[in-house]
């Protein structure tokens, strides 16, 4: 181990009611965890409940209520992790019509987004590949997603954001049903919209500096090229102040009936070699590219927080030939010394690697929503 | 439930529908009123009536009122050049109870929240504005919640009131008294820090 005070990692972890599982108990290997099945018994729904307690929500469901097994309308998770050479026990409860509770310790949480960034989890899926090719929300979650484990005051500015945007815009639907344009109301939803957008627009300036470098330095490692590839910030903050640009779409604004600029419109564009990856990079680039965004993150959450974050790989092997997943294993092993979860569709293929490494492992075939006993 | 009595059932059915009343409690009341004498039931109920019946908002404050004009706006002791303005008739009950202000109240009946349908016409802001025009008011303390809306609801107030010449004012916000500095949360320890006070201002009470 690389540093002992680096190290997090859970130990258990039982779930009930978790999308198809009812009641399983698993128990953890520090190092690397393999699932294996076909399709639909359950791998992505295990690694769902482990990013679900670190970031107080799922990575593939929006609503809680999809969540729970079908037939059913309650779920509960319970995980021990090692944190630090601490014992952490984290319970998460979600029932219909009450507020979701989250204990650490047995402490229940008074904010969700207290707990957000004690376990720094890393999730890759190969749905992923979606952040390069579809809108700007699911490259701001990325962003979000990485400063809000870093930052706290990040989370609470974003959260304040949205909620005066959220106001903003039903008092903009409000004024066009009741013909009535109270503009003071506006102008103090703008004043306080200003300074958690220009936090959040420095924070994401200053997190792309430090992000660059690692990235470059990581997609050149896994793909063995020597292309750079860039994300670059692009927000209309850049260059003028948030008062002034709400000011000048104020009767767009009204017309629209929403907020047409600000920090929740900002994108990344992605390149390589300075052209955007979107238009010219080949698939393989693509998964290149994807997969060391996310190692990057891993890397850069390392760096801020001093603990290895929990890295969940979901079937992210497909398609690739047996000499690049040994490469791929043997990369992440010597360098992502964070506890790491897999799913792999094939039984024995990343289990006999693994073992031919030398590699301590615990391998489970799930079948159904339970671990083959 | 199952009922012997039709009577029974209506009492526990209009008790349910009371807030925070479950079926079983709306029982275990209604079971209690049986046993009580018939002319305490009797006051009971009437005592809910003429409430409903009698009840006014004063004309000047929209307190809660029995006459035109509320006890606390018609008081020649109380401070008229003073005005407290909160959210709702509760607040005024809990800064009445501090005993600590001699002043007037303002009650706007909520605060802005589009999201919940309540824009600025659904409060009680023009009786405000004609307060302060119409009378020698020298300061507006704003009681109002630190919440993100409570924060639209503080600026939106003070900019129709830039035009008077009075002092507008918040109540502080920080550590709550005999509160331990490590239970209070980062957000208000930091603005506590940010907005501290004098330490004689502290001592004197």
């Amino acid at each position: 181990m690389e540093n002992a005070c680096l190290s997090m990692w859970l130990n258990q972890l039982i779930l009930t009611n978790y999308k198809n599982y009812k009641w399983e108990e698993f128990n953890f290997d520090p190092v690397i965890n393999c699932f294996t099945g076909l399709n639909g018994m359950g791998k992505t729904n295990l690694l769902d409940a482990i990013y679900y307690l670190s970031m107080t929500k799922s990575y593939i469901s929006t609503n809680d209520s999809l969540v729970s097994r079908f037939n059913t309308d309650y779920f509960r998770l319970e995980g021990h992790y090692s944190r630090l050479e601490q014992h952490e026990k984290i319970v998460a409860k979600v029932q219909p019509n009450k507020a979701k509770v989250f204990e650490v310790n047995l402490n229940p949480l008074n904010k969700l987004s207290e707990h957000i960034g004690f376990l720094p989890v890393v999730f890759i899926a190969p749905d992923d590949i979606s952040i390069i090719m579809e809108g700007s929300e699911l490259r701001r979650k990325f962003l979000d997603n990485t400063l809000a484990q870093t930052n706290t005051t990040y989370l609470s500015h974003l959260l304040h954001y949205n909620r005066v945007l959220h106001q903003r815009n039903a008092y903009l639907k409000q004024i066009a049903n009741e013909k009535n344009t109270d503009a003071i109301l506006l102008d103090i939803y703008d004043e306080q919209l200003e300074k958690p957008a220009t936090y959040i627009y420095h924070a994401r300036t200053e997190f792309l500096k430090l992000f660059n470098p690692v990235f470059n330095e990581i997609y050149q490692k896994i793909s063995n090229e020597k292309e750079t590839v860039g994300v670059e910030y692009q927000s209309k903050l850049d260059g003028d102040s948030l008062l002034n640009l709400l000011s000048l779409n104020k009767k767009r604004d009204v017309f629209l009936q929403r907020t047409s600029v600000g920090i929740h419109k900002d994108d990344l564009l992605f390149t390589l070699e300075e052209n955007p990856l979107k238009k010219y990079a080949s698939q393989g680039q693509r998964k290149s590219f994807l997969l060391a965004i996310k190692l990057a993150q891993f890397t850069y959450l390392k760096n801020c927080l001093g603990i290895n974050p929990i890295l969940l790989l979901d079937d992210i092997f497909d398609k690739l030939d047996p000499f690049r997943v040994q490469s791929l294993i043997n990369h992440l092993i010597t360098n992502f010394k964070g506890q790491i979860f897999i799913s792999d569709t094939h039984n024995h293929r990343i289990p006999g690697m693994l073992t031919d490494l030398g590699v301590s492992h615990l391998h489970k075939e799930i079948i159904d929503g339970k671990w083959k006993k | 439930m199952n009922f012997s009595s039709k009577l029974l059932e209506n009492a526990v059915k209009a008790l349910s529908t009371l807030p925070g009343i479950g079926k079983k409690t709306a029982l275990r009341l209604a079971l209690h009123l049986i046993n009580q004498p018939e002319d305490q039931v009797e006051s009971f109920s009437r005592a809910i009536v003429s409430m409903k019946k009698d009840i006014k908002h004063c004309q000047v404050c929209c307190n809660l009122s029995d006459d035109i004009i509320c006890s606390i706006c018609s008081d020649p002791s109380r401070v008229k050049k003073l005005i407290c303005v909160v959210e709702s008739v509760r607040d005024v009950m809990a800064i009445e109870d501090t005993n600590q202000f001699r002043g007037t109240y303002h009650v706007l009946g909520g605060i802005i929240s589009p999201l919940e349908g309540i824009g600025p016409s659904a409060l009680n802001i023009d009786g405000l504005i004609s307060r302060v025009a119409n009378n020698e008011v020298e300061e507006i303390i704003m009681a109002i919640s630190p919440t993100i809306e409570g924060e639209t609801t503080l600026f939106y107030l003070s900019k129709q009131l830039q035009s008077f010449q009075i002092k507008i004012s918040t109540i502080a916000r920080g550590v709550a008294f005999g509160g331990e500095l490590e239970y209070a949360d980062e957000l208000t320890l930091g603005r506590s820090i940010i907005s501290r006070v004098p330490y004689s201002s502290i001592s004197e009470d």
